[in-house]
């Protein structure tokens, strides 16, 4: 086993545990630490596929995004003390089998689907992704630009209107 | 070893279907949503950088869908707090006003 096969390994090891962990705990706060380890596994798997730059943009966005979420997590969740409210068993196993299904067709798509032969590994640098941005993909990039302005406004407005309009 | 990739993915996936089926408070089906998106972010650099001829174009489209999902989270998070000013919770399955 090479080098990428080793990290690739170990990082989805990591991944793995946790997401499972970012959905299987009960506390929220467990969620968010266990999601961050699941991002630092994600950035692992593509150090591996040799694409060293969204590695770091993914440990970049979502170290802002875990602490954020924690904040929020703190701000609208019930206390952390309380108990918690018992859910029904069905309700679980039925998001469980659902989840497994989709997984599984999923999985049956892949596997036999004929994927094309690469030629050679070639270099994937952040200045290629930069002239591509700023080339082919020029479209897209000014309406990602776009849509996070609309976004960010939108979001002042609607966590706004409420408090205006329901002198609350 | 692509299909190693692949199969990651799907399980990735799959977990954050589950999570987001299963739960209840809204920040943990962000969380939930968020590992779906980190799954296919995956699958879209494997499958450009082991089996295509542009190795380049993976890293592109996988930035783009981070650009998507930060303007995704911050509408979810500001809805977050709207809700939680009108109900003071934001438990699914007390946010049942539309409910027929």
């Amino acid at each position: 086993m090479n080098w990428a096969g080793a990290v690739f390994g170990v990082s989805a090891a990591i991944a793995l545990l946790g997401a499972l962990g970012a959905v299987g705990f009960r506390s929220i706060f467990h969620n968010i630490l266990s999601f961050a380890l699941a991002m630092l596994g994600v950035a692992g798997v593509f150090l591996s596929l040799g694409s060293d730059f969204v590695a770091v943009v993914f440990v970049l966005v979502y170290v802002g995004a875990v602490a954020i979420a924690m904040v929020y997590a703190v701000m609208l969740s019930v206390p952390l003390d309380l108990p918690p409210r018992p859910r029904s068993r069905w309700k679980v196993l039925g998001a469980a089998g659902f989840a497994a299904v989709a997984a599984g067709a999923i999985w049956l798509v892949l596997r036999p689907a004929l994927w094309i032969r690469p030629g050679g590994r070639p270099e994937v640098s952040a200045a290629n992704i930069g002239v591509r941005f700023l080339q082919d993909y020029v479209l897209a990039f000014e309406l990602i630009s776009v849509l996070l302005v609309v976004a960010m406004m939108g979001a002042m407005v609607v966590a706004r209107r409420s408090r205006v309009a329901g002198g609350r | 070893m692509l299909h190693g990739y692949l199969a990651f993915s799907t399980l990735l996936f799959g977990i954050g279907l589950y999570g987001l089926l299963q739960r209840r408070s809204l920040v943990a089906m962000l969380i939930a949503i968020e590992l779906m998106i980190a799954a296919i972010s995956v699958n879209v650099v494997a499958l450009t950088t082991l089996a295509g001829r542009d190795a380049t174009l993976g890293p592109v489209v996988v930035l783009i869908i981070v650009g998507v999902a930060a303007a995704e989270t911050a509408i979810a998070l500001s809805l977050f707090v709207a809700i939680h000013r009108e109900s003071t919770s934001i438990d699914v399955e007390s946010l049942s006003e539309l409910k027929g």
